[in-house]
């Protein structure tokens, strides 16, 4: 079990926002997504989308689903699965913790309740 | 009636619709017999074939939808061969699938995901060599051949397909002469405005652009001549032609099903026949009051109604409907289009033709109905959502760049 690191105060990601943490501070091969969905709830996905390059923070945020901005694959917020084409691979999903008024990232930790 | 988890499936066709039913039946937790059959073996993708592909910046393996992995992860049977015959049978027994190789291939249900072929001209000369249509892999290699530089490609169509290899080709270095008997091509499907700024691109790249119908095609060794109806003369060293596309229902005719310039579908992708299935290019569905809707041939149309069918053939409900969306990409240029630019009601224009420009379609009732935009990140799905919300939208709001349509879209009426 990590620490966790202080993402963002809960108000400083709007609903249907998201920040990313890059992937020096998370001491992953990737930058890390955390998205505010417009159902209230935080997730973290790994940024980058499994299709192409795109930043899947740039994406449309709805509900436990994220579509990617360049063609729109859109993948399970809560567990990385990509749900349709053109991305095929999952991706990897975080644990992320609201607490205090902030929002905690735990890297390479699984969500509690995916 | 079918039985709601059939215990063999057939799909007809490796296109994104093809593909994407047998990925979506897996992803239902389906578990009987799949198989595939398409004559070029692994599915692939279609829209990189007139952009990375040609311009050989994409390599064969990349354009596969999935890798030959993934079929055997998923049990799923992928023949390289061609349906030659349906035989739909009467509703109570399997449907089977004679093939070109000789073997009849069962089936409880069967999908027809046969998409659509490049349409050709009835002109003299279609046949001669250095003539061009665009469906296939195969298709883009052979043309791919003639772009170089010194190379002069003339395209008849500047529809999605000859816009896009007119870009492609001018990046390869090739002499380009488009060709389109419309003043304002693309005009329907983007609005004139979206239309005007495309057209723009052609001549500030480098291809020229000409009004009129070809009325043939001559061969003069290395040089190939198109005679327009208007008498006047192009030459080139190969021609494209790209006059949109047909469906592919042959199959379906010769069994007796209800074709309609398209397989005729309900919202699940049944046919007239109980079990037969279609999705993609091929079709076309039925509205809620029974009258055949547009034929779509887009990219996401065909992913849609593959996921749709495969929840048709396992009797579950198929996903709820959602505002159509394409893109194009020419001349570096990304381009979205959702809903219809073509009802009627009021154009409104956001920005200045050129990155970021964005032109709605209001309805008469002031909802929006359609919107397109190059270069506009997120715009195109925000218009989306607007579109499916049926909101009534102030004209003032939409034309103003500083107005966050992703705002708008989530902000609750
Ligand atoms: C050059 C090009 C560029 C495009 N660019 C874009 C774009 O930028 N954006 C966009 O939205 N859309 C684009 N499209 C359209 C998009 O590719 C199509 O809408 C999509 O491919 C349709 O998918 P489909 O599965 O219905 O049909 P198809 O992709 O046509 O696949 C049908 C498959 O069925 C096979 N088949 C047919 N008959 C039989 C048979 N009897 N037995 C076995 N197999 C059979 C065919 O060989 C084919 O492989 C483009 C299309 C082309 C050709
Ligand atoms: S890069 Fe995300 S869908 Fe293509």
């Amino acid at each position: 079990m990590s620490e966790g690191i202080r993402v963002a105060d809960v108000d400083e990601i709007d609903e249907g926002e998201a920040l990313t943490v890059d992937a020096e501070t998370a001491g992953t091969s990737d930058d890390i997504a955390v998205f505010h969905s417009d159902n209230g709830n935080f997730y973290a996905l790994n940024d980058t989308c499994t299709h192409e390059d795109a930043s899947l923070a740039d994406g449309w945020i709805e509900g436990d689903e994220v579509e990617c901005p360049i063609h729109s694959a859109r993948f399970c917020l809560r567990t990385g699965e990509a749900l349709c084409l053109p991305a095929l691979i999952n991706t990897k999903a975080h644990r992320v913790d609201v607490r205090d008024g902030a929002v905690w990232l735990y890297p390479n930790e699984s969500p509690l309740n995916a | 009636m079918v039985l709601a988890a059939p215990a063999s499936i057939a799909v007809v066709g490796g296109g994104v619709a093809g593909f994407s039913a047998v990925r979506e039946l897996r992803r239902r937790g389906y578990a009987g017999a799949l198989t595939l059959v398409d004559p070029a073996g692994l599915p692939y993708d279609r829209p990189p074939l007139s952009k990375a592909f040609l311009a050989g910046s994409l390599d064969r393996l990349r354009l596969q939808l999935a890798p030959e992995q993934w079929y055997e992860d998923n049990g799923i049977t992928v023949l390289a061969d061609t349906v030659d015959k349906l035989d739909a049978g009467n509703g109570t027994e399997a449907p089977v699938l004679a093939l070109a190789s000789g073997r009849d291939l069962a089936a409880d249900v069967v999908l027809l995901a046969t998409g659509a072929r490049a349409r050709r001209l009835p002109l003299p000369g279609m046949d001669l060599p250095g003539v061009f249509t665009l469906r296939s892999a195969d298709d883009a290699l052979a043309l791919q051949g003639h772009l170089a530089s010194g190379a002069h490609l003339v395209i008849l169509g500047a529809g999605l397909v000859g816009a896009e290899v007119a870009g492609t080709a001018r990046g390869l270095g090739a002499g380009v002469t488009l060709v389109d008997p419309a003043e304002l091509p693309f005009a329907q499907a983007v609005g004139p405005a979206m239309a005007g700024y495309l057209q723009s691109l052609h001549a500030a790249h480098g291809t020229e652009y000409g009004r009129g119908a070809a009325a043939g095609i001559t061969s003069d060794g290395n040089v190939l001549r198109v005679e327009l109806a208007d008498g006047s003369r192009l030459s080139g060293t190969a021609v494209l032609v790209a006059a949109g596309s047909e469906p592919e229902t042959a199959l379906a005719e010769a069994a007796g099903l209800a074709v309609d310039a398209g397989l005729l579908v309900d919202a699940s992708g049944r046919t007239s026949h109980p079990r037969i299935f279609a999705a993609g290019d091929s079709s076309r569905r039925l509205g809620p009051d029974g009258a055949p809707g547009r034929r779509f041939e887009h990219w996401d149309a065909a992913r849609r109604t593959g996921e749709a069918a495969a929840a048709g053939m396992l009797g579950a409900e198929p996903p709820a409907g959602t505002a159509d969306w394409f893109w194009s990409d020419r001349y570096g240029v990304h381009l979205e289009v959702a809903g219809s630019m073509a009802v009627p009601g009021q154009t409104v224009l956001r920005g200045e033709p050129g990155s970021g420009f964005m032109v709605f379609r209001l309805d008469l009732n002031g909802a929006l109905a359609g919107a397109a935009a190059v270069d506009g990140g997120t715009a195109v799905r925000a218009a989306r959502k607007l579109i499916e919300s049926g909101r009534i939208l102030d004209p003032v709001l939409l034309q103003d760049p500083a107005v966050d349509l992703r705002r708008l879209a989530r902000a609750k009426p």
